[in-house]
C-alpha cells in the first residue's frame, strides 16, 4: 500500500525537540511512518482517504510518555504553549475519534502498559491504559479471571480507548458496559492536574462518570481499577428462530424482564439470518444473487453493479422469508458451572417458546462463538472494490424498538444496502447493529481525482440519513462507538441544551482548550 | 428582597418569606426555569424540597423551591419497565402506580422510600439500586434539569450511550448544586414475589462475610436483616426476579447450607430500629461496624459486589454514637440528613480546582 508520508515541519521538528528534552531519547518522533501511523483510526472514512492516497489531518509530533507523570509533563508543556494533545491508544475507534484534526502532539499511550495487578478475591484488577485488551484478558486467564469484556476489537484495541468511548463487549448482557466495569481510575486533565476517583462511596456528582466517554477531551486515563470475575469454566449455546423481527424482539424483552441474565443474547433480521445460513426453516432458502454479492465480497465489478441499486437490493430482502435468529449463551463458574448454565438456559427455552421461538440447538450458537471476531476484519476489500462499509449502533427503550429498526431502514435504503441485529439487551430496552454497504467510487488503482469527494458525498448522504431518523425516533446517537468527528454534528440534537453543560465540563477541566480539540464539538 | 420577591412572583410560583429566606413553590415545570433562572441571578443559595421529603428551612439569604406541584407521574410503562415522573412526587406515590402496571422500584433505602423522587435522584444515593450482576445502576433513565440560566437540559431515555460523558451525572448526587432536577425517566423492575431463606451465622461480621460472598458469587440478595440473637446473629435475605428468585435461593442455600426452618419473609421485612443510621459503605467498612460491640443490625439493600447500602443500628447507643462508629469504619453516610457527609468529594480526587471552574461556567455560583 502507499502511503501518503509528509515529511515532518519546523514546527514538529521544534516539538520534538523539546519533548525528547523533556521525556528523554526516543520518547518522541516526527519521521513521517509515526506522523501518519497517528493520522487515523478504524473510521471507514479515513478508508477512503488511504484509497486515495491522502491523510489530511497528521500530528506534528508523536510521543510516547510511559508513565503518569510524563504524560503530566507533555500536558503541561502543551497548556502551557496551547498545542492540541491527541491521546492514542491502538487506533481501533470508529468514528475519527483519535484524529489529530488541529495538528499538534499525538501522545500514544502504548508504553502504559505495565503488569496488571489482579486481586481475584476483591474481584478487582488494577491496570494501566495503554494495555491491549486482548492481552490483559490473557493475563487474567492466567489467574483464573476474566474481566468478560470482549468488544470485537478486543486484538486491536486498549483499556484507554474502551474508557474513553464507553465501549461494549458481546457479553455485555452478563458482565455490562466498561462504565459498569470501571470502578475507578487515574486521569490526567488539560491543565496537567492527576484526578483519581475513588473505588469506594464518595458525596457528589460522580466524577467517574463525567470522566468516561469523554474521548481526551477532558482527560487522558492513565490507570484503571476495573470489576473481574472468575473465569467461566462452562458454556450453554443455542439458536432460536423466531418467526419475525417483531417476535424476536418481544422474545428478547420477555428473556431480560425475566431476570435471567445470558452471556450472549444477539438478535438477527432475516437478512443476517439467512446470509450466515444459520438453518431452521429457512436453511433452503436460496439467496438472490445480487443479495450474495454484496455480502459476500463478489468480484469489484458485479458488487458496484448491485450497489448502483440500493433500493431494489433492500426491496428483494423485504420479499425474503421474515424468520430472526436469537443467538444465546449463558456461563457458569464454579462447581456447579456446566449444570447452572444449563439450567438457565433451559428455562430461558421455556421461556421463549412461549413467545414463539423454535429451538434450533447449540450449533448456530457455537458457530457465532466461533467467528465472532471474524467479521471486523472483512471491510478493507470492500473498500478496495469501490464500496464502503459501516456500522451504526443507537439504543432505545423497548417500546420504541421495532420504530426505531424500520425508521432507520427505510431512512438508509434509498443509500446503502442495510441489515442489522439487536444485541447488548437491558431491562428496559437494547441496541441495534446496522450494517451498511454503499458504492464509494471507482475501484482501488483507477480513481480519479474527483473520486474521493464523491465517495465522501455519498458516504455523508447515508449517514446523514441514518442519524437522523435515529434522533428523529428518540434514539440515543451511539450505545458503544462514541461520536468523535463522525457523529459530532448531530450531537447537539442528542443532548439540546445539555451541549451547555458539555462546555461547562470542557472549561472546568480543560481551559486551555487543548484536549483532543474538535471532537464532541469541543 | 422586595424587587427578588417582584421577579419570583413574576415567574407565576408562589412566594412566601421564611425565617431569612423565601419559600417559592413553582406550579410547573416551566415555573420553575424561570424561579431558578432569577435565583441564580441573584447568586442565592437554593435547597429543594419534594412531596415526603423532611422538612427543611430556606437557607439564610436564599431560597427553599418546594415541589410539591411538580408531582404528576406523566405515565408507566410496566412493560418496558420505565415512568415518566416530575421530581417533586414522592417516592411512595410511583410505588404505588408502578405496582399497578406490574412493576416495581425494587429495594430501597428507608430514607428513599419516604422522600421525593427528586430528592432521591440528587441525593447521595444518585438514584442507585442493584441489578443483576452484583452492579449497581442509577434507576434514572434520563434526567430533565433546569440550568442556571432557567433552561431544561434532558437526556435521551436510553439504557445505555456513549455520546460523551454522563450529563446525567452533573444533577445525580448534585443536591441542586449544579442544576436542579425538574422530572426524570425511571427503571422499573418487573414485580415477582420474592423468594426468602434465612440462616444463623456465629456474629454479626460472619453474617456479613456470607451476604458478602453471596454477591462475589453472582447469588446477590435484593434485601437482607442481620440482626444479633442471643445465640449468634440472624441472617435473613430476599430476592427478586419472575424467573431467577427461586433460581438465586437455591444456589445461595447450595453455598451457605441448609437453612433454617423459619418463614424469612417478615424478618426481612421488618422495619429498622429508630435508632438507625443509613450509610453506603464497602463490604470491610460494614464487617468493621458490625464488630462494634454494640452492633445490633444490619438491614442491606443495593448490595452489589464491592458493598451495600445498610441501615446500621447500635443495641443501647443513640444515631450519633452509631453515625461515629460507621464513619470510623470508612461508611459514607445517608441519613440522617444533619449527619449527612458534606459534598463534592472532588478535592480528594484532586479535581477541587476543576470544580470550582464547573460551578463557574454553568452559572451555579452563590454569594459568599
Amino acid at each position: 500500500m502507499t502511503a501518503p508520508l509528509r515529511g515532518a515541519g519546523p514546527r514538529g521538528r521544534a516539538l520534538e525537540r523539546d519533548l525528547v528534552a523533556l521525556l528523554g531519547p526516543s520518547a518522541a518522533s516526527c519521521a513521517p511512518a509515526d506522523l501518519w501511523a497517528m493520522s487515523r483510526d478504524c473510521w471507514p472514512r479515513s478508508l477512503l482517504w488511504t484509497k486515495a492516497g491522502v491523510a489530511p489531518h497528521p500530528p506534528d509530533v508523536v510521543v510516547w510518555p510511559a508513565s503518569t507523570d510524563e504524560v503530566v509533563q507533555v500536558v503541561r508543556y502543551a497548556a502551557e504553549r496551547r498545542i492540541a494533545v491527541v491521546p492514542f491508544g491502538a487506533g481501533s475507534g470508529v468514528c475519527g475519534g483519535a484524529v489529530p484534526v488541529k495538528g499538534g502532539i499525538a501522545l500514544d499511550l502504548k508504553r502504559l502498559s505495565g503488569p496488571p495487578c489482579i486481586d481475584l478475591p476483591a474481584r478487582t484488577v488494577d491496570v494501566e491504559t495503554g494495555m491491549n485488551g486482548q492481552r490483559l484478558e490473557e493475563l487474567l486467564g492466567g489467574a483464573g479471571a476474566t474481566l468478560g469484556h470482549f468488544p470485537s476489537s478486543i486484538y486491536c484495541s486498549t483499556i484507554g480507548g474502551w474508557l474513553a468511548a464507553r465501549s461494549a463487549g458481546q457479553l455485555s448482557s452478563r458482565y455490562g458496559k466498561i462504565e459498569d466495569i470501571a470502578l475507578a481510575v487515574e486521569a490526567v486533565d488539560g491543565t496537567g492536574q492527576v484526578l483519581r476517583t475513588q473505588d469506594a462511596p464518595s458525596a457528589g456528582p460522580d466524577l467517574l462518570q463525567l470522566l468516561l466517554g469523554s474521548e481526551g477531551t477532558l482527560a487522558i486515563v492513565t490507570k484503571a481499577r476495573l470489576r473481574c470475575w472468575p473465569s467461566p469454566t462452562s458454556r450453554w449455546m443455542r439458536g432460536l428462530r423466531f418467526g419475525s423481527v417483531q417476535a424476536g424482539i418481544a422474545g428478547l424483552r420477555a428473556l431480560m424482564r425475566s431476570g435471567l441474565r445470558p452471556a450472549v443474547a444477539r438478535l438477527y433480521d432475516p437478512l443476517d439470518t439467512l446470509l450466515a445460513g444459520r438453518g431452521g426453516r429457512d436453511a433452503h432458502v436460496t439467496v438472490p444473487e445480487p443479495l450474495r454479492w454484496v455480502v459476500e465480497g463478489a468480484q469489484s465489478e458485479a458488487l458496484r453493479l448491485a450497489l448502483r441499486a440500493p433500493v431494489l437490493l433492500n426491496r428483494l430482502v423485504d420479499a425474503l422469508p421474515g424468520s430472526s435468529l436469537l443467538v444465546l449463551g449463558f456461563e457458569g463458574d464454579g462447581p456447579f458451572a456446566s449444570s447452572d448454565a444449563r439450567e438457565e438456559g433451559e428455562l430461558s427455552l421455556r421461556l421463549l417458546a412461549a413467545e414463539g421461538a423454535e429451538d434450533l440447538g447449540p450449533a448456530p450458537g457455537e458457530k457465532w462463538l466461533a467467528n465472532r471476531y471474524r467479521i471486523s476484519y472483512r471491510q478493507s476489500p470492500l473498500f478496495s472494490a469501490g464500496a464502503f462499509v459501516d456500522t451504526m449502533e443507537v439504543a432505545t427503550t423497548w417500546d420504541r424498538l421495532d420504530a426505531l429498526y424500520g425508521a432507520v431502514r427505510d431512512a438508509v435504503a434509498p443509500h446503502a444496502f442495510v441489515m442489522a441485529h439487536f444485541s447488548h439487551a437491558y431491562l428496559e430496552g437494547c441496541s441495534i447493529y446496522f450494517t451498511f454497504v454503499g458504492l464509494s467510487g471507482a475501484p482501488a488503482g483507477s480513481s480519479d481525482a474527483d473520486d474521493l469527494e464523491q465517495a465522501e458525498e455519498r458516504y455523508d448522504a447515508c449517514w446523514n440519513a441514518a442519524l437522523s431518523a435515529a434522533c428523529d425516533a428518540g434514539a440515543t446517537l451511539s450505545h458503544h462507538h462514541g461520536i468523535g468527528l463522525h457523529k459530532q454534528l448531530f450531537l447537539p440534537r442528542e443532548h439540546g441544551e445539555g451541549m451547555r453543560q458539555l462546555r461547562a465540563l470542557k472549561q472546568a477541566f480543560d481551559p486551555q482548550g487543548v484536549m483532543n480539540p474538535g471532537k464532541l464539538l469541543l | 428582597m422586595n424587587g427578588l420577591r417582584e421577579d419570583l412572583s413574576a415567574t407565576g410560583s408562589a412566594v412566601l418569606a421564611e425565617g431569612e429566606g423565601l419559600r417559592v413553590t413553582p406550579p410547573s415545570i416551566a415555573a420553575l426555569g424561570r424561579a431558578v433562572a432569577v435565583l441564580r441571578g441573584h447568586l442565592l443559595p437554593v435547597r429543594v424540597r419534594g412531596n415526603g421529603d423532611a422538612p427543611v428551612e430556606a437557607p439564610p439569604g436564599g431560597a427553599l423551591l418546594e415541589l410539591t406541584a411538580l408531582d404528576r407521574i406523566a405515565s408507566v410503562d410496566g412493560a418496558t419497565g420505565i415512568a415518566r415522573v416530575e421530581a417533586g412526587c414522592s417516592v411512595a406515590a410511583l410505588e404505588t402506580s408502578a405496582r399497578r402496571a406490574g412493576a416495581t422500584l425494587g429495594p430501597l433505602l428507608p430514607s428513599v422510600r419516604a422522600g421525593s423522587v427528586g430528592a432521591w435522584l440528587a441525593g447521595p444515593t444518585r438514584g442507585e439500586r442493584a441489578v443483576p450482576g452484583s452492579r449497581r445502576e442509577t434507576a434514572a433513565l434520563s434526567v430533565s434539569a433546569v440550568l442556571a440560566d432557567g433552561r431544561l437540559a434532558e437526556s435521551r431515555a436510553a439504557p445505555r450511550s456513549a455520546t460523551g460523558p454522563d450529563l446525567d451525572h452533573l444533577a445525580l448526587g448534585g443536591s441542586g448544586r449544579l442544576c436542579v432536577i425538574a422530572a426524570a425517566w425511571v427503571r422499573l423492575f418487573p414485580a415477582a414475589p420474592p423468594a426468602y431463606a434465612a440462616w444463623r451465622a456465629p456474629d454479626l461480621a460472619s453474617a456479613l462475610r456470607t451476604v458478602e460472598g453471596l454477591c462475589m458469587d453472582r447469588l446477590t440478595p435484593a434485601r437482607g436483616m442481620l440482626r444479633l440473637q442471643e445465640r449468634g446473629a440472624l441472617v435473613a435475605l430476599s430476592w427478586e426476579g419472575p424467573e431467577s428468585a427461586r433460581l438465586l435461593r437455591e444456589r445461595a442455600v447450595r453455598v451457605v447450607g441448609p437453612p433454617l426452618e423459619v418463614d424469612a419473609g417478615p424478618e426481612v421485612r421488618a422495619p429498622a430500629s429508630s435508632r438507625a443510621i443509613e450509610v453506603d459503605a464497602r463490604w470491610s467498612a460494614l464487617e468493621a461496624f458490625a464488630r462494634h460491640s454494640g452492633a445490633a443490625e444490619v438491614a442491606l439493600y443495593g448490595m452489589h459486589a464491592g458493598g451495600a447500602f445498610a441501615v446500621l443500628s447500635l443495641a443501647a447507643d443513640g444515631v450519633e454514637q452509631c453515625a461515629a462508629a460507621a464513619r470510623t469504619d470508612g461508611a459514607r453516610l445517608v441519613a440522617p440528613r444533619r449527619l449527612r457527609d458534606a459534598g463534592p468529594a472532588w478535592e480528594a480526587m484532586g479535581a477541587g480546582a476543576a470544580w470550582n471552574r464547573l460551578v463557574a461556567a454553568l452559572g451555579a455560583e452563590e454569594r459568599p
